[in-house]
């Protein structure tokens, strides 16, 4: 290959310098750089806060046997999608959704778009 | 997906109409649409046109096509989620429309056409002076005008520095806001369109590079059996696309003509595959020995970047199958395309159709050499 321009691999090197991918809930997150003591910077993913709770939601009665990636996979088609279900109830540990059978949790409405502070 | 309830599939379109401010539609109007077709393409304005079923007795026969809710300049936001990802696909205003009026029962159809934002700044013809801005300043002024529509701007320094010299020249405009700013672009290598999203009623308006570094889209697999995730896909090497422009630039002072050197294109485009293709074609470009050298140095690359792609590759996915959206006017991988072909490309112009229980992408793709530069691409 030819030699390595400025422009390539300048970023592909630094682990957290790229935005997570529109599916993931740190996608919006803000990139941090901590400066350590010998002067190298570590990049990190800052904390991020839930989204606030006005958004409408339809009501699911919880099952025996059913798993928030379920859930996610039932209302939301894909399996990875289950974390906007638990921004919008909101819980902490996912397991706490579907723990007692006949709870009942809110599932955001099917093409919504997360209220919080969105970053392009 | 047999346990979705209806409605719940893994594609969900959402539609909002009103003047200024969009509102979803009801939900006649929601059930009516028949197909949808949204073009986007680089360095283009973007259109759509959608189709709705036209009912005798309708809501939207009955009211709403009287009371003007599909009258020109009306803003049309369409917003599609995959796999309860959410994305802004459009916004856009109402140009035309047309009602298609039929002996055959449920064949009556309304189809209406638009185009994005930049149809706003592309309405009114302004004459206007610059004094003393560099280029993109001047477009941040002429942005500035149209923040109501929720236009932010994305507006980035030009690659040769033009230091205005009020004294010499001010820079005029004449015609529309969108005329002047497209042609600031070209004149300096960059493009200029709007960009929906992040939220509905968003956008960004870009004029800089085109986006050809950072984090590539999900790869198109072709060839690979259940793994393909095009159709089809098809790819073009035209070995005269490329040409490389000459220009003279002579000084005012001692009236000697020089011609200038050829400047690397690669910090406007990052190149993408790793056999550059050499310039069969030369050619000479007029009018620049009369202008200021930083603007004929900027003219000189924006005209060697603009040709410099000779490879084209257009093909069709399905977004279910593929469980991304493409978006065009950035990066992506291609695997399965042979030694030659694969690797990264710049997405050119995608065209969505959407149609209940079917969205399709047609896309076209181009880079400026054959073989890709790294080993991967993100899958």
């Amino acid at each position: 290959m030819a030699e390595t321009e400025p422009y390539e691999s300048a970023l592909d090197s630094i682990p957290g310098a790229h935005p997570y991918p529109r599916t993931s809930r740190y996608h919006d997150a803000e990139i941090g750089v901590h400066r350590r003591a010998d002067g190298s910077e570590v990049r990190y993913t800052k904390r991020r806060l839930l989204p606030p709770l006005d958004e409408e939601t339809e009501p699911h009665t919880v099952g025996a046997g059913e798993r928030p990636d379920l859930l996610g996979q039932r209302f939301l088609g894909d399996p990875g999608q289950w974390w906007r279900i638990a921004d919008a109830n909101p819980v902490l540990d996912p397991r706490e959704l579907t723990d007692e059978p006949g709870r009942v949790i809110g599932i955001p409405l099917t093409g919504g778009f997360p209220r919080g502070e969105r970053r392009v | 997906m047999s346990e979705q309830p209806v409605g719940h599939g893994p594609v969900h379109i959402q539609l909002l109409m009103g003047p200024k401010l969009a509102r979803p539609v009801p939900l006649e109007v929601a059930e009516a649409l028949l197909s949808a077709q949204i073009t986007t393409t680089a360095g283009e304005r973007s259109g759509f046109q959608f189709a709705f079923d036209l009912t005798k007795n309708g809501l939207l026969s009955r009211r709403l096509l009287p009371e003007g809710f599909f009258d020109p300049k009306t803003r049309v936001i369409v917003t599609v989620s995959v796999r309860g990802t959410p994305e802004v696909l459009f916004d856009g205003l109402i140009v035309r429309q047309e009602v298609g009026a039929s002996n055959l029962p449920g064949h009556s159809t309304l189809t209406v056409t638009g185009e994005d934002l930049t149809l706003l700044m592309d309405l009114e013809e302004r004459t206007a002076r610059y004094p003393n801005l560099p280029p993109s300043q001047r477009v941040l002024a002429i942005l500035r005008r149209y923040s109501d529509y929720g236009i932010r701007p994305d507006v980035y320094q030009e690659k040769i520095a033009q230091p205005p010299h009020q004294d010499l020249r001010v820079h005029y405009q004449t015609g529309t806001d969108l005329q002047y700013v497209t042609e600031l672009a070209r004149a300096n290598g960059y493009t200029f369109y709007l960009e929906p999203g992040p939220g509905p009623g968003h956008s960004a308006a870009r004029w800089g590079p085109e986006v050809r570094i950072g984090l590539r889209q999900h790869a198109l697999n072709v060839n690979m059996d259940a793994l393909s995730t095009v159709d089809q896909l098809t790819f073009a090497y035209d070995g005269t696309a490329r040409e490389e422009p000459q220009a003279r630039w002579q000084d005012p002072g001692t009236r000697q003509s020089t011609l200038l050197p050829q400047p690397p294109v690669s910090p406007l485009r990052p190149p993408l595959g790793r056999r550059p293709t050499p310039a069969l074609k030369r050619k000479t470009l007029s009018g620049t020995a009369k202008q200021q050298r930083e603007q004929a140095e900027a003219e000189l690359l924006a005209r060697a970047a603009v040709s410099a792609d000779v490879i084209s590759g257009s093909g069709s996915l399905d977004v279910g199958r593929h469980g991304y959206l493409l978006q065009p006017r950035r990066l992506v991988g291609v695997r399965g395309a042979g030694r030659a072909y694969d690797g990264d490309y710049f997405v050119k112009s995608v065209t969505h159709n959407l149609r209940p229980g079917s969205f399709q992408q047609n896309f076209t793709l181009s880079r400026e050499g054959l073989e890709a530069r790294g080993d991967t691409v993100r899958p």
